[in-house]
C-alpha cells in the first residue's frame, strides 16, 4: 500500500521480520496440537472448555499483533480493532443473556441431558453405518 | 461557478468521465474510475430491482383470488423468497451506498478517486459473482426458504438453498470492500478545508452505513455459511437433536440484519439531508444533530435485534430488554425528521420531483417508524408477528423510504450523472404514481395484519379478498409509475436539454464542478471556504430557474 498524505505520520516499518512470522507459527502449531490434546484428555466439564478457550484467545491475539502487524502499529489501529472487540461481546452477551433467562418450563425435563444422549445415538448409528451423516431426523410433520 | 443560473447557456463539458479516457466498453469494464464504477453499480441494482419487481407482481397476482390462482403452493414459496433475496441483498443494500455514494463520496470530498480503486472494482465484480450464483440457484429449482432462511427449515429442504446462501455470501464481501473504502477515503483524502464539521451531510449518513458495513456483514457471511454447512453435513450447530439451537440461528442472522436495515435506511438518510437542503434553500437545521444522529442510529442499531425473536422461544427477560432497547432508534430517527422539518419552515420551497419525493420519504418513514414502534411493544407484537401488518411495516420504512430516496437521487443528481435534464413535467406524474401507488399497495397490507391474515400463504380465507384485489391494484399502479420514470428518463439521457454544471441552484460541492465532471472531478483542487449546505448568504430565488422553458 503506497502511503497517503494522512498516513504519513506512521511510516511502514520494514517487513524483515522472517524470525518473527517463523517463531509465531510455530507457537500457532504447538498451541493447536495443545487444543488437539486437551479434546483427547477429557478435562472435565468447564475446566475443559475454559482451557480450550484461553488457549485459542492466546492464539487470536499472536495473529492479531504479528500477523496484522498490530504490535507495530499502537494507536488508532489498535483502537479499531478494541473497538470491534465490543461488538463481539455484544453479539455473545446479549444471546447468552436469552439462553440464561429461558423459562424452564420451556424446556423439556430432561433437557441438561437429553440433548447429550441423542447425540451419541446418532453417532452410534452413524459408525454403525444405520445412518449417513448428511441424513436428519424425521420432521414431524409433512 | 456562480449558485445562479446566469445568462450564458448551460455547458455541456466537452470532456467528462463518460468519454475519457475511451468510450468502449472494455474501458467501463475495467476502470477504476469511482464514477463510472458507480454507474455500472447503479445499472446493476437496477436490474435486480426490475427482476425483483417482477416476482413481486407475480406475488400480487397470485393473491388476486383466494385459492390457487396462477401457480401452486411451492411456486409461490419460491417466488416470495426470490422477491426478498433479489431486493434485499441485490438492490436495496448496494443500491445507495454502492451506486450513489460511488459516485458522489470522493466529488464531495474534493478528492479525485477513491483510496482504493483496485478494491472498489473488485466491489462490484463481487457483487456481480454473488448476483450470478444466486441466480444460478433461482435458475435450477430456487429456495423456499423466505429471504431470512430459518433453520431448521433451511436446513432441510431439498430446494436449492445453498448457491442462494453462497451467492449472498459473496455480495456481502462486497459490501464490506465497498464500506472499508469509504471510511479511508473519508479520513484521508478530503480536500483542503474540508474539516469534519464542513462534510456533506450525504458523507455523515454514508460513513455510518460503512460503520455497520464493516461490523455488521461479516456475521452474516459467518452465519450463512454456517447454515451451507449445516444443510450439506449436518453439523447440528441449529439442530436441538444434535446439541444445537434453532434460535441461536436468528440471534446470529438478525445481529446482522437488524443493522442491514440502517443499512437500507441510513443512505436514504444521506439523500434526503441534501435534497430538503437544496429544495428550500436554506441551511440545515441542526448541522450536528443529523450529523451525529447518523451515528446514533449506527450504534443503536447494533443493540436491538432480539426484536425479530419474541416469538420465537427467545427468554420474555431478553424479549423486554430488546423492546425498550429499540425504542431509543426512534429518538434518533425522530431528531432527523424534526430537522428537515424546521429546515423546510420558511424556506423558499420549490415543488421539483427530488422534494416530492421528499414528501413520500417523510410520510413513510414516519408512518412507518410509528408501527416499528407498536411493534417493538413485545404484546403487541404477539398479535401482530408473521402477519401482513409486519410485512406492511417494513415495505413502509425500508421499501417506501429507500425507494424514495433512490428516486429522488436519481432525479437531484441526474443532470451531474448524465450532463442533461428529465422533463419536470413526467417526472412530477410519476412520482405522483409511485407514492399513491405504494399507499395504496400496503395500507391495505395493514388493515389485513391486523385482521389477523398471516404473511407467506398463497391461499386465504375468502373474506380476505377485497382488501387483497386493493392491494394488487395498487401494486400496478406502482409498476405503470416506474415504468413512466423508466421511459423518460431514457428519453432524457439522448435529447434531455443540457443541464449546465448547477441546474438547481445548489450548494452542495459536488455541483462546483461540470456535468458530468470530468475524469479527475475537478479541473484544479479546490478549496472550499463555506460548508456545503449554506444557502444564507445567497439573495433567495428558486433553484432550476434557469430551465424553466423545459417545465
Ligand atoms: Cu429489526
Amino acid at each position: 500500500m503506497t502511503a497517503h498524505a494522512g498516513d504519513a505520520a506512521v511510516p511502514a516499518p520494514p517487513h524483515s521480520h522472517r524470525g518473527r512470522y517463523l517463531a509465531v507459527w510455530i507457537a500457532l502449531l504447538l498451541l493447536t496440537g495443545l487444543t488437539w490434546g486437551l479434546s483427547r484428555s477429557h478435562v472435565p466439564g468447564f475446566a475443559g472448555v475454559a482451557i480450550a478457550l484461553g488457549i485459542a484467545i492466546v492464539k487470536g491475539t499472536l495473529v492479531a499483533l504479528f500477523f496484522m502487524h498490530l504490535w507495530d502499529r499502537p494507536g488508532p489501529s489498535r483502537l479499531v480493532l478494541l473497538s470491534s472487540l465490543v461488538f463481539v461481546a455484544l453479539l455473545i452477551g446479549l444471546t447468552l443473556l436469552d439462553v440464561s433467562t429461558r423459562s424452564p418450563l420451556a424446556l423439556p425435563p430432561d433437557a441438561d441431558t437429553a440433548p447429550e444422549a441423542l447425540r451419541r445415538t446418532i453417532l452410534e448409528e452413524e459408525a454403525a453405518g444405520r445412518r449417513s451423516p448428511p441424513e436428519r431426523l424425521p420432521r414431524a410433520t409433512p | 461557478m456562480s449558485p445562479l443560473p446566469a445568462g450564458d447557456p448551460p455547458v455541456y463539458a466537452a470532456r467528462n468521465y463518460l468519454n475519457t479516457p475511451a468510450t468502449g466498453l472494455r474501458s467501463w469494464l475495467t476502470t477504476l474510475d469511482h464514477k463510472r464504477i458507480g454507474v455500472m453499480f447503479l445499472v446493476a441494482t437496477l436490474v435486480a430491482f426490475a427482476l425483483g419487481g417482477v416476482f413481486a407482481l407475480l406475488i400480487r397476482i397470485e393473491l388476486l383470488t383466494p385459492g390457487p390462482t396462477i401457480m401452486d403452493a411451492m411456486t409461490y414459496n419460491r417466488i416470495f423468497t426470490l422477491h426478498g433475496v433479489v431486493m434485499i441483498f441485490l438492490f436495496m443494500i448496494p443500491a445507495i451506498p454502492s451506486g450513489f455514494g460511488n459516485f458522489l463520496l470522493p466529488i464531495m470530498l474534493g478528492a479525485r478517486d477513491v483510496a482504493f480503486p483496485r478494491l472498489n472494482l473488485l466491489s462490484f465484480y463481487l457483487y456481480l459473482a454473488g448476483a450470478a450464483i444466486a441466480l444460478w440457484g433461482m435458475i435450477h429449482g430456487g429456495a423456499d426458504t423466505g429471504w431470512t432462511f430459518y433453520t431448521p427449515y433451511s436446513t432441510t429442504t431439498t430446494t436449492k438453498v445453498v448457491p442462494i446462501l453462497l451467492g449472498a455470501f459473496v455480495v456481502g464481501f462486497s459490501s464490506i470492500l465497498t464500506g472499508l473504502n469509504f471510511i479511508v477515503t473519508t479520513h484521508t483524502l478530503r480536500a483542503p478545508g474540508i474539516t469534519w464539521s464542513k462534510l456533506p451531510l450525504f458523507v455523515w449518513s454514508i460513513y455510518a452505513t460503512s460503520v455497520i458495513q464493516i461490523l455488521a456483514t461479516p456475521v452474516l457471511g459467518m452465519t450463512l455459511l454456517l447454515v451451507a454447512i449445516e444443510h450439506a453435513f449436518g453439523w447440528g450447530i441449529f439442530d436441538p437433536a444434535r446439541g444445537g439451537d434453532p434460535v441461536l440461528f436468528q440471534h446470529f442472522f438478525w445481529f446482522y440484519s437488524h443493522p442491514a436495515v440502517y443499512i437500507m435506511i441510513l443512505p436514504a438518510m444521506a439523500v434526503m439531508s441534501e435534497v430538503v437542503c437544496a429544495f428550500s434553500r436554506k441551511n440545515i437545521f441542526g448541522y450536528k444533530a443529523v450529523a451525529y444522529s447518523s451515528l446514533g442510529i449506527a450504534f443503536v442499531g447494533f443493540f436491538t435485534w432480539g426484536h425479530h425473536l419474541f416469538t420465537s422461544g427467545q427468554s420474555p427477560y431478553d424479549a423486554g430488554v430488546f423492546g425498550v432497547l429499540t425504542m431509543f432508534v426512534g429518538i434518533f430517527t425522530a431528531i432527523k425528521i424534526f430537522n428537515w422539518v424546521a429546515t423546510l419552515y420558511r424556506g423558499s420551497i420549490s415543488f421539483k420531483t427530488p422534494f416530492l419525493y421528499f414528501l413520500g420519504f417523510l410520510f413513510f418513514l414516519f408512518f412507518g417508524g410509528m408501527t416499528g414502534v407498536a411493534l417493538a411493544t413485545v404484546s403487541l407484537d404477539v398479535h401482530w408477528q408473521d402477519t401482513y401488518f409486519v410485512v406492511a411495516h417494513f415495505h413502509f420504512i425500508m421499501v417506501g423510504s429507500t425507494i424514495m430516496a433512490f428516486l429522488a437521487a436519481l432525479h437531484y443528481w441526474w443532470p451531474k450523472l448524465t450532463g442533461r435534464l428529465y422533463s419536470e413535467r413526467w417526472g412530477l406524474v410519476g412520482a405522483v404514481l409511485i407514492i399513491s401507488g405504494f399507499v395504496f399497495t400496503f395500507l391495505p397490507q395493514f388493515l389485513l395484519g391486523n385482521e389477523g391474515m398471516p404473511r407467506r400463504y398463497f391461499a386465504y380465507p375468502a373474506r380476505y379478498q377485497a382488501l387483497n384485489v386493493a392491494s394488487s391494484a395498487g401494486a400496478s399502479v406502482l409498476a405503470i409509475g416506474f415504468s413512466v420514470v423508466l421511459v423518460y428518463l431514457l428519453v432524457a439521457l439522448r435529447h434531455g436539454p443540457v443541464a449546465g454544471s448547477n441546474p438547481w441552484g445548489s450548494r452542495g460541492y459536488e455541483w462546483e464542478t461540470s456535468s458530468p465532471p470530468p475524469l479527475e472531478n475537478f479541473e484544479v483542487v479546490p478549496a472550499f471556504e463555506r460548508g456545503p449546505h449554506e444557502y444564507h448568504d445567497l439573495p433567495a430565488a428558486a433553484p432550476g430557474a434557469g430551465e424553466g422553458r423545459h417545465a
